[in-house]
């Protein structure tokens, strides 16, 4: 079962007990396993020279922006780092620029991770926009210089140089990593893999044996959160669990 | 030297450009732009060039020199590009290009990577001879005007890359287009702490009484920063609280319309003894971090603007900003968030009551805008883009670079 963050805010120790009497806590001290490489990406904002200034061109630009375009648009969308009230740019842009809170709110209710592929996630925004359309056909214009511009990004990745070999240390090397890196292992890591997993809670199951950790980590939803919120709440959720592990248990 | 930014800046932005040290170290970097003085390339220039040194890039800033036809011309192109109508006849434009074959024949262009900023030298592409040439556009060209970028456009296609510092600023290009922030120094004599002691002899240097709220707008004096609109902002603010007006400027020897507006200004203020004028020399950069420091409102209500780095400037000093809405100003502010994004007279005025009047909202504005900035818009994260594009440009095709 999945159980909410605000759940496990109030809750942090739930479901860690019944673990413990089933004996599936973590390797213990002295097993080797593959340490966790603190890695970090950053982006070039690439322009396509392309921007759209209604609906009706939004929709059809769509269909013709690359893959990597979309991906920028979309799933990059949390490296803004501030607080955010849409999950991606087009439906910032529909619900600022537009006006159109209805259409806002049906896009960014779009989970870029659901789909395994691009083309998925580009048949879905249009097809969630047409459908919008046929409701409300009335063309709609932003103000002048507020049109949409497709834009993409070069990524570079590169290695921090932090390595966590426990779980104290990767709760220490979160909170002390950059945002780019959190990105980097939380949000990025589900493209990579091509699956809802991060790569803190893929470490942590594989290298540490705690899957129930890693069930808790992969409850975090990750469209409701910007990247530090993110750094917090993965820190309060591991904080819990080392200190959990290095209590002794009243005799 | 780049060790001096590592507990200022973000740590990603410093492990990065040792990073990129490693693959560019030994290579040259050579920037040209049209002006050592005044203006916001020249100045972050100035303060780029030494680090990018410090990470062993063979580093060079040339300046193209040019008479007082050659910068009327350019001042027209420049208006021209940021959507002024004016009209760059053939003569004009020989010259132009005249003036850029004189000076491809006095500097030395030749580099791994060459950045020209602005469109002043930016013929000197006819002169290539080696590396990856890139034009830094600084200029607000959402709408130009469309003879004068025509022309343009036959110079810009033969670069490499183009660099514009808003995704609205761009064009459709036949060449790669980037789109990169310019950024402040947060050591720079301009930015960095000062003594409440400091502050108080500089206010006393520049007569600008401490008794009551500052208002202040730092520009040039350039009708696209909208000084009368400020002036008639502040005047209806006036009215219900008491406070003072500072506008503070430098000359630029690539503005020739400065004195003429700097003119009208003081027409504007006539005997109004709450407005002070300010024609700071070139380099009065501890002045504007003094005024920066002691303003309660600081504005930059420009009706045209390449990106307006007096608005970063301002927030690193943990100030709230009003803002015209253009340029790269939105960038900057978020409205409600680390300042107020306005469209007009009678909104920069209603905002600058408003902060006026709750100095606890306005604290919290500033606490996020020093936050902002030093995440987006600080020189460390300027210069990892810049070697990060050239990086980019010697692997192109690639989408994801590992290093």
């Amino acid at each position: 079962m999945i159980q909410s963050i605000s759940f496990l805010r109030e809750h942090p120790g739930n479901g860690y007990y019944n673990h413990r009497k089933k004996g599936l806590v973590g390797k213990k001290m002295g097993e080797m396993h593959e340490p966790f490489d603190f890695k970090a990406c950053a982006n070039i904002l690439k322009s396509t020279g392309r921007s759209v200034g209604n609906l009706h061109q939004l929709r059809d630009e769509i269909q013709r922006a690359s893959g990597s375009s979309i991906f920028h648009h979309t799933y990059q969308y949390f490296l803004k780092g501030r607080m955010l009230e849409y999950t991606n740019d087009f439906a910032e842009w529909t619900g600022e620029a537009l006006g159109d809170r209805a259409l806002a709110e049906e896009l960014s209710n779009i989970d870029p991770y659901d789909f395994t592929d691009i083309e998925g996630l580009r048949n879905e925004l249009f097809r969630v926009i047409s459908s919008h359309m046929e409701k409300h056909p009335e063309p709609r214009e932003p103000m002048p210089g507020n049109e949409f511009y497709f834009n993409e990004t070069v990524t570079l990745i590169y290695p921090v140089g932090i390595r966590a070999s426990n779980l104290a240390e990767l709760y220490s090397a979160i909170k002390y990593v950059d945002a780019g890196s959190i990105y980097y292992h939380f949000y990025e890591a589900r493209r990579r893999g091509g699956g809802p997993a991060d790569d803190f809670s893929t470490w942590i199951e594989k290298a540490l044996a705690k899957t129930e950790l890693a069930g808790r980590i992969r409850a975090i939803d990750p469209l409701m959160y910007t990247v530090e919120q993110v750094r917090t709440t993965l820190s309060r959720i591991i904080e819990y669990e080392v200190r959990r592990d290095i209590e002794v248990p009243p005799q | 030297m780049i060790e001096q930014y590592a507990d200022i800046a973000p740590q990603g932005d410093i492990l990065l450009l040792r990073k990129l040290r490693d693959r560019l170290k030994g290579r040259s970097f050579l920037h040209i732009n049209s002006t050592r003085a005044g203006g916001g390339v020249a100045e972050i220039l100035n303060r780029m060039i030494p680090i990018l040194r410090d990470l062993d890039i063979d580093a060079r800033w040339e300046v193209i020199s040019g008479d007082e036809r050659f910068f009327d011309i350019t001042k027209k192109i420049h208006n021209a590009l940021q959507g002024r109508m004016e009209t760059i006849d053939e003569d004009m434009w020989q010259y132009h290009l005249e003036v850029n074959r004189m000076n491809a024949q006095n500097l030395r262009l030749d580099a791994d990577a060459v950045l020209i900023h602005d469109p002043q030298p930016l013929p000197l592409i006819e002169y290539k001879s080696m590396g990856t040439w890139l034009w830094r556009c600084h200029i607000d060209m959402s709408s130009p005007v469309r003879s004068v970028w025509d022309h343009l456009n036959g110079f810009c296609t033969k670069y490499d890359a183009a660099i514009f510092s808003v995704p609205k600023f761009t064009r459709t290009l036949p060449i790669d287009e980037f789109i990169i922030s310019p950024s402040i120094d947060p050591l720079s004599d301009k930015n960095r702490d000062l003594s409440q002691s400091e502050i108080n002899s500089t206010m006393d240097n520049l007569k600008i009484p401490q008794d009551r709220p500052i208002i202040l707008q730092v520009s040039r004096f350039d009708r696209f920063k909208d000084p009368i609109g400020v002036i008639q902002a502040f005047r209806m603010a006036r009215k219900y609280n008491d406070c003072i007006l500072v506008l503070a400027g430098s000359p630029a020897t690539d503005d020739p319309e400065g004195a003429m507006v700097l003119s009208e200004v003081q027409e504007a203020v006539g005997e109004d003894a709450d407005i002070h004028v300010l024609m700071l020399p070139p380099f009065s950069d501890k002045e504007i971090n003094a005024l920066q420091r002691v303003a309660t409102v600081v504005l930059q209500k420009s009706l045209r603007e390449g990106f307006g780095l007096t608005v970063s400037e301002t927030m690193w000093k943990g100030k709230p900003v009003i803002g015209g809405a253009v340029g790269g100003i939105p960038l900057q502010i978020i409205h409600g968030v680390t300042g107020f994004l306005v469209h007009s007279v009678e909104g920069a005025a209603f905002r600058i009551r408003q902060i006026l009047n709750d100095p606890e909202t306005a604290k919290k504005m500033g606490d996020n805008g020093r936050e902002y900035v030093r995440a987006n818009f600080l020189i460390t994260r300027q210069i990892r883009d810049y070697l990060s594009l050239w990086y980019s440009m010697e692997n192109r095709g690639a989408n994801i670079l590992e290093l």
